[in-house]
């Protein structure tokens, strides 16, 4: 049974790290280290012995109507995967970013609490307990925004967490009033008990449920919190907020509790297209905009969200592949992006792209990393983000919805010159540029991974992988009632 | 049976680039070399040797990966083939001596992937290994584009990847919709033959041939491949838009017209005016140009509009004639480009202003270049002038059985591509003589002679500009392109227009005979060092070939149509850039930073989800 020790290890390592940290950082980067790279091992390994089956743990043998159950089945264990891959890349390029930064073991020490609270949220059967974990996430998070000290980051973080604050609220009413007319806190029995509920309360409970979790996401309207936030963090915990939390936080309850509780209702389905689509246009003009480096990197987080929603929103089979592979490929290059971003800023003391240019020989992992990564990101062959964006455009069509797929395309084409507009003044435009600092092996190493994940990502959508590595997730999201059966029916 | 042998066409270039990341840069160009050679011969085998007729029967056909028909041949997408292999191995041959230094290790990786690419797009059957492979191609453009060392060369780039990229995307849900309306049964490009009736078919034809005319160069996606031409290195401008990308957007144009989909007379009409357009307007420009690579680049453009036009009026002739054309232009603009990169190698510049009188300096050059401007100018009995001859005749032929009111437009379309060709003559007589004639700047007193494998190459490609021309049917027309048309399904044109190559040489030279005995009986010219007034000749009193058509530029109605030109007000990538920097600054303003307002986006999120459940 390994589920509880997805939540035990990062905690222990976050315990550990405050106890025995003292003033240098080793002991944090040890701890943290050996932390995440269990953890990515571990959910490999259970992946794929789940086989598209579902593992159901209940807590201090508690049974269920009374105790809290961990749940695994295969889409718990695809966040898994994308979040113990993203957290280790990220603690091995905050090595050096975060000594930069000067102060000690507490970064690592918050980087853990947040790593147990994205996997808590993952497992938990209970929704209750989801909001719990979710904001042990939060917490954590706010602290990494306010890292650095500095009046922007605490002005960010400080919105973030008013706004994360006004999410919350509106997730607790949703929990409270699902509780009074259900008198359960399980997922799977609350699912079990909505059809017999008026479907005008389970309308309301769906939307406040929407709105709080879509601000969790950043889909539009409720993204504004985003962009300070996810510039203002040091740049391995900009990745991994855009990179995993957004989409653990947010995409991935939106999916639980909308596919699997509230069985998909068609008014929630168009209501995702609506604020998809939203996201996908107005993020990425605005993205094209930005002069910040970071700031641009965040719109387009936001527009790439926009594409999840949109696969999820049209819901058949071949949009919800199209949708998971995207949150597996936005995760990798967006946080490659990021750690780009985080270079460049280290070395030069500046992520102005009008102050930047030739850093093709200055920092060519960076610059080459960077490439790919906007390629990728922007739905270049033969990098993942082709792929994953080619399946939704084709699912839009094959819905009989050419303005969506039309729609998707133009958003491609904004992503395409933002990340561009990065890569014309940013990294080549004709300026002569000094260091302060030279970039070291681990953040690198990070970079150059996920690169080399952006280049071969697209086998994941190959006959002969994808039944193994995607199929099984899309089965979870499709076959809703499922879900239900798996961990009550035994 | 299938055979995997022509896998090896994408095969081979493709581990040649992983190769090439790690190997010294003599064994990169050896390896290259090798490739190279070795597609090359393969594909003379293929019809020379072995006869590819009998092979296409037995050997070739399909061939499954993963169960599905990848990849396919037929005697189109051979004959394609072959010319990719002919113009990367001259390029190649040019590129072995002379890439600019800091460039030469990433070129001689670029090099194999965009073959890979290309041939890829060639043999696709499946249309999302086609889209896979268009878009690599597109990205090699982008990645040669980076490797341009100029002031302008990222921002060339980001325009050349936003075309390209764009218009993939297009490509990707054109052919979507094409496989949405075959009741989602096959990806097989062969198999899909689409009436264009109702609007989604229309809207699939436009998607696709978007991405057609964005590779080929066609108006209105051309914009990137002048400022690609002048900022990019001048050996990936040979290779690349003026040959390769030409033969693929044309290769897709060719099979949009045959096998994608069944088209009506309003296709053409619209093919034809758009191909009319190109022509002119690329040529306009081209005229007003300072610098050598624009120009060429202009030129590129330009003859792609002889391309579309032909391709897309429907008739076997001037469908044969558009092929032949594509042919012929990779021979003849990528020769132009790389006679220009000899000179600019030797001197160092590209803006025509700085050169002149170089004939006597590197007179090898200056011939290939001539050739190259006689055949792109349509001169006989020079490949260009044949088939543009083909075009005119099949558009005429076209004419004849339409309606009045379309014969009309026919007729306005075939004026505006003939009058074209005459100003590329034009064009091109200033190319020359700012380069090659006139006089002499005195610091290029020194130049040399370019390198032995760069005038060889150029050669070769002089060569074949009046092999095709003096032998057009016997070589490339019933060698490649009848085999190709009947290959597609269309009808083997009954006669190829009149074409006595002899005789067209005794009368072109009955003409040049005449003209200098013009010259010579009103023969006014003193030779003198006095310039003006007692002024000697200075070198600031040099006359410079880009002056030649400041009249024209400078016309009433003209003027106008110019400055808005060169202020980038009909590119569509500048237009489409400031409208969205206008709507995006009009978003950025409801995004103040300030909190109140960013909760109050929450609570009205909140209240129209609550109002509409």
């Amino acid at each position: 049974m390994m589920l509880p020790y997805f939540i035990i290890i990062p905690l222990l390592a976050a315990f550990l790290i405050t106890l025995i940290g003292g003033k240098r950082d080793i002991w944090g980067i040890a701890l943290s280290m050996i932390a995440t790279a269990a953890l990515l091992i571990m959910s490999l390994v259970s992946f794929l012995q789940l086989r598209g089956e579902t593992i159901v743990y209940e807590m201090g043998n508690w049974q269920l109507p009374l105790g809290i159950a961990l749940v695994m089945d295969s889409l718990s264990g695809f966040m898994l995967i994308i979040v113990s891959l993203v957290a280790l890349t990220s603690v091995v390029y905050s090595i050096q970013y975060v000594r930069h930064l000067g102060q000690d073991f507490k970064y690592y020490a918050l980087f853990m609490f947040m790593l147990t609270g994205m996997n808590g949220v993952i497992l938990t059967g209970d929704i209750f307990n989801l909001f719990v974990f979710m904001e042990i996430a939060l917490f954590a998070a706010f602290a990494l925004v306010a890292y650095g000290c500095r009046a922007e980051e605490y002005e960010a973080a400080f919105k973030y967490a008013i706004m994360g604050a006004v999410s919350s609220t509106l997730i607790l009413i949703g929990i409270g009033v699902l509780y009074s007319a259900t008198s359960t806190l399980t997922m799977a029995r609350i699912a079990q008990a909505i059809p017999g509920l008026p479907s005008q309360i389970v309308l309301w409970i769906g939307g406040l449920f929407l709105a709080g979790f879509g601000l969790k996401a950043a889909a539009m309207p409720f993204h504004a919190w985003l962009p300070d936030a996810h510039s203002s963090a040091p740049a391995p915990i900009s990745s991994m907020l855009s990179g995993v939390l957004i989409k653990v936080l947010g995409i991935y309850a939106i999916i639980r509790l909308f596919f699997n509780v509230f069985d998909a209702p068609s008014a929630f389905l168009t209501i995702f297209i609506v604020i998809g689509s939203a996201s996908i246009l107005i993020s990425g003009f605005l993205a094209i905009i930005q002069w910040d480096f970071k700031r641009l990197l965040a719109y387009s987080s936001i527009s790439q969200i926009g594409y999840i929603l949109l696969g999820m929103g049209l819901a058949t089979p071949l949009a919800i592949l199209g949708a998971v592979f995207h949150l597996f490929n936005h995760a990798i290059f967006k946080s490659l992006l990021f750690y780009d971003a985080g270079s460049v800023e280290l070395a030069l003391g500046t992520r102005d792209l009008q102050k930047l240019g030739k850093l093709g020989k200055l920092l060519p992992v960076t610059s080459g990393t960077s490439i790919i990564a906007s390629l990728a990101i922007s739905g270049i062959p033969p990098f993942n983000g082709f792929f994953s964006k080619l399946i939704i455009i084709l699912a839009a069509i094959a819905a009989g919805q050419p303005v969506l797929a039309l729609l998707a395309i133009l958003g491609s084409i904004l992503t395409l010159a933002a990340v561009m507009k990065i890569q014309r003044y940013g990294l080549r435009q004709d300026v002569d540029v000094a260091p302060v600092e030279k970039i070291g092996l681990g953040m690198n190493i990070a970079m150059i991974l996920l690169a080399v994940i952006c280049i071969v990502g697209g086998l994941l959508i190959a006959p002969g992988i994808r039944e193994v590595a995607l199929d099984p997730v899309v089965n979870v999201i499709l076959e809703k009632a499922e879900y239900v059966q798996m961990v009550l029916g035994r | 049976m299938n055979n995997p042998f022509i896998l090896l066409f994408v095969a081979i270039p493709a581990v040649v680039a992983l190769i090439n990341l790690i190997l010294p840069l003599v064994l990169r160009k050896l390896l290259n070399l090798l490739s190279s050679l070795f597609l090359l011969y393969s594909m003379i085998d293929v019809f020379f040797i072995s006869k590819s007729a009998e092979l296409l029967g037995s050997d070739f056909g399909t061939i499954p990966i993963f169960a599905q028909a990848i990849f396919a041949v037929d005697q189109m997408s051979l004959f394609t083939l072959f010319f990719i292999q002919i113009l990367a191995f001259i390029v190649l041959f040019y590129s072995l001596k002379g890439v600019q230094a800091d460039a030469q290790k990433a070129f001689f990786v670029l090099f194999p992937l965009t073959i890979a690419a290309c041939n890829g797009v060639i043999l696709s059957d499946h249309a999302i290994s086609f889209v896979l492979f268009w878009g690599l191609s597109g990205m090699s453009l982008f990645l040669f584009a980076l490797l341009g060392r100029t002031k302008e060369s990222p921002a060339t780039a980001m325009k050349t990847i936003l075309i390209m990229g764009g218009t993939d995307a297009l490509l990707v849900m054109g052919l979507a919709i094409m496989w949405t309306l075959k009741a989602q049964s096959s990806w097989s490009m062969s198999a899909m033959a689409l009436p264009v009736v109702d609007g989604m078919s229309w809207l699939a034809f436009f998607l696709v041939l978007a991405a057609a005319l964005a590779k080929a160069g066609g108006f209105p996606l051309h914009t990137w491949l002048p400022d690609f031409s002048r900022d990019a290195q001048v050996e990936s401008a040979a290779l690349l838009p003026a040959s390769l990308d030409k033969l693929l957007g044309i290769y897709l144009l060719a099979r949009m017209m045959t096998t994608l989909f069944t088209v009506n007379m309003i296709i053409n009409m619209i093919l034809m005016s758009l191909g009319a357009i190109t022509v002119i307007t690329a040529v306009m420009m081209a005229m007003n140009q300072h610098n050598g690579r624009r120009l060429l680049g202009y030129h590129a453009v330009s003859q792609v509009g002889y391309m579309i036009l032909g391709i897309g009026s429907g008739n076997p002739i001037a469908f044969a004639g558009g092929l032949f054309h594509m042919v012929n232009n990779t021979i003849y603009k990528s020769n132009l480009f790389l006679t220009l990169g000899s000179v600019e190698k030797q001197t160092g510049s590209n803006e025509l202003d700085d050169l002149g009188g170089l004939a006597r300096n590197m007179p090898i050059t200056f011939l290939m270049a001539l050739i190259g401007a006689l055949s792109i100018s349509g001169i006989p009995p020079f490949n260009g002038f044949f088939s543009k001859w083909m075009i005119y005749q099949g558009v005429l032929e076209s004419a004849r059985g339409a309606a009045a009111g379309y014969q009309l437009w026919i007729l306005v379309c075939l004026i505006l591509a003939v009058f074209s060709s005459a100003l590329t003559l034009a064009s091109f007589m200033k190319f020359l003589h700012a380069i090659y004639l006139g006089k002499r700047p005195e610091k290029l007193n020194n130049i040399k002679e370019t390198s032995a494998n760069q005038w060889l190459a150029t050669g070769t490609l002089a060569v074949l500009c009046i092999l095709f021309g003096v032998a057009a049917v016997t070589v490339p027309l019933k060698l490649f392109i009848y085999p190709a048309l009947t290959g597609m399904g269309v009808a083997l044109p009954m006669f190829t227009g009149l074409y006595q190559p002899l005789v067209l040489l005794a009368l072109f030279l009955i003409t040049f005979v005449l003209g200098i005995g013009v010259y010579a009986v009103t023969k006014k010219v003193r030779f003198d060092d006095i310039y003006l007034g007692g002024m000697p000749a200075l070198e600031r009193f040099r006359i410079v070939g880009t002056a030649f058509y400041n009249e024209i530029r400078n016309m009433r109605g003209l003027k106008g149509i110019y400055d808005a030109a060169d202020k980038h007000a009909f590119d569509a990538y500048d237009v489409g850039e400031k409208a969205s920097l206008a709507l995006s600054r009009i978003l950025q303003k409801a995004h103040p930073g300030l909190l109140q307002v960013y909760v109050l986006f929450i609570v009205i999120g909140v209240v129209i989800f609550l109002f509409v459940l």
